[in-house]
């Protein structure tokens, strides 16, 4: 196929066309969120932050087993909890966490679900939430 | 009553020859204030006009709505190190940030900008050939453009410094044609042909509407005198790493970023006296500053929309322009323009 020259205009036309184009912009509402004083629109079914009942895990591992990339790790929390012998609870590291909710899926129990939560920000090395912190409100965990 | 009499008048107890010379030093240094302050504001304004442009919010943490911003900045560029290359030509590398700077703030001081109510006309020289004088001082920064490129011994700085030659070489003729034929036009009118200010009391019309052509190619000639994106080859930060200011530091740089906005401030003022009817406006004669700004602002807005819009030319294909085109267009517009002067005496 050959190269076809591109058609002839008028010269300073699209010159003058994308002037006006950028000028539009002017009078669009900025898209910049200012995040710490106006928070970003986050649809109603967004889930994130991972929780979980203490009460309810009965320790059975499947959501270690099933994770896709090892975030979820058994971790061994003395507490007095009658349907959790072995008294193993999962821990969760947010940094390599995909959000794919098989967890939530697989969990005989319920225990362990995903919230709405999205503001879980944190310094390098402390994604890691331990049991008793998956457990807390959000709030609670940043003291 | 001008502003010049109005400050002689407060001063004309000291007798006459101290009195002029304490009314042009005041004089000087406000308008040395307002012209610095007046191309901190034209950052500002570029800044959050680009800003919105791109639709982002642009600078607003430092004072309300980051009107600060800028001496915050100024601040910054003060507090740098200044960090000088070791095989530099000392003088010139000192120099020349200094000259481009200086030739800007004498151009505004030429420039009359028309009056207000009790102030009445602002001017500080009232020079009968103040438009050589103008494109004279107008001359001066491109020196210093120069002296910076070459001073640095940097291999970027002087290609930047030889570019922005080539540039001002290719636009500076046809500029000069077209502001030869508003003086052209200027002296069928009045005997004072070569002061602004007859110039622009003297118009029929403004001489954008008379020259269309005269205002298409001294807007380009304005643009690539400041040195803007679609013609800033003398910088082109892709490619030469910041062209003739690669090598400086601190509040050195400063004043070459200075003389760059207030070189669109200052074109944009002339653009706006020798072709929109500067100060002359409907109503009231008493605020012709007003109309300037006004007309003035206009044309900023178009300059920085121009410059966002735009990629930059390539040099060789700027050179061509300007003098197979811009040249041409000019002399045509001043064959126009005495045409229109003899036989229809407009």
């Amino acid at each position: 196929m050959e190269v076809q020259e591109p058609k002839r205009r008028i010269p300073l036309v699209g010159t003058v066309e994308g002037v006006l184009t950028v000028f539009k912009h002017v009078l669009m509402k900025p898209v910049t969120v200012q995040y710490p004083e106006e928070k970003e629109y986050v649809p109603e079914r967004f889930r994130f932050r991972i929780f979980l009942n203490l009460d309810d895990c009965v320790g059975c591992t499947l959501c270690e087993q099933v994770c896709p990339n090892k975030s979820i790790k058994m971790e061994t929390v003395k507490r007095n909890n009658p349907r959790n012998k072995r008294m193993i609870y999962p821990d969760v590291n947010f940094g390599t966490c995909t959000v794919c909710r098989n967890c939530q899926e697989i969990c005989p129990t319920d225990a362990i679900y995903l919230t709405h939560v999205f503001e879980t920000s944190r310094t390098k090395n402390s994604f890691l939430y331990s049991p008793e912190e998956l457990a807390m409100p959000e709030e609670e965990v940043k003291k | 009553m001008s502003l010049l009499s109005f400050t002689y008048g407060i001063f004309k107890v000291l007798g006459y020859d101290l009195a002029t010379f304490v009314t042009f030093l005041i004089d000087s240094i406000v308008f040395l204030l307002v012209a610095s302050v007046a191309v901190a504001g034209t950052i500002y304004f570029f800044r959050k006009y680009m800003a919105r442009v791109q639709l982002r919010i642009g600078p607003n943490r430092v004072g309300k709505f980051g009107t600060l911003q800028l001496i915050a900045d100024a601040f910054k560029l003060f507090g740098k190190e200044s960090i000088l290359p070791r095989l530099r030509d000392d003088l010139p590398y000192k120099v020349a940030p200094v000259l481009v700077f200086i030739g800007l703030l004498v151009a505004f001081s030429i420039l009359p900008y028309g009056s207000l109510y009790y102030i009445g006309d602002i001017f500080i020289s009232n020079s009968g050939v103040g438009i050589i004088l103008l494109f004279a001082v107008l001359a001066i920064m491109p020196i210093g453009e120069l002296l910076a490129g070459i001073s640095s011994h940097n291999k970027y700085s002087l290609i930047g410094a030889l570019r922005a030659v080539a540039k001002d070489i290719s636009f500076e003729v046809p500029m000069m044609l077209s502001v030869l034929a508003i003086v052209v036009m200027a002296s069928a009118r009045t005997t004072n042909s070569l002061n602004i200010s007859s110039v622009v009391t003297s118009e029929l019309l403004p001489y954008g509407i008379l020259e269309p052509l005269g205002l298409f190619v001294f807007f380009i000639s304005m643009i690539a005198r400041a040195s803007y994106t679609p013609f800033d080859m003398g910088e082109s930060e892709s490619e030469l790493v910041s062209g003739y200011s690669t090598e400086y530091t601190g509040m050195r740089f400063g004043l070459f970023y200075l003389g760059m906005f207030g070189t669109i401030l200052l074109g944009s003022f002339i653009v706006s006296l020798f072709y929109l009817g500067g100060y002359n406006g409907p109503y009231s004669s008493d605020i012709g500053l007003i109309y300037l700004l006004i007309k003035a602002v206009i044309v900023v807005v178009i300059s920085f929309t121009v410059w966002l819009a735009m990629p930059r030319i390539r040099i060789d294909k700027f050179v061509n322009f300007g003098w197979k085109y811009l040249l041409p267009i000019s002399v045509i517009n001043l064959v126009l323009a005495g045409f229109l002067t003899i036989y229809l005496g407009w």
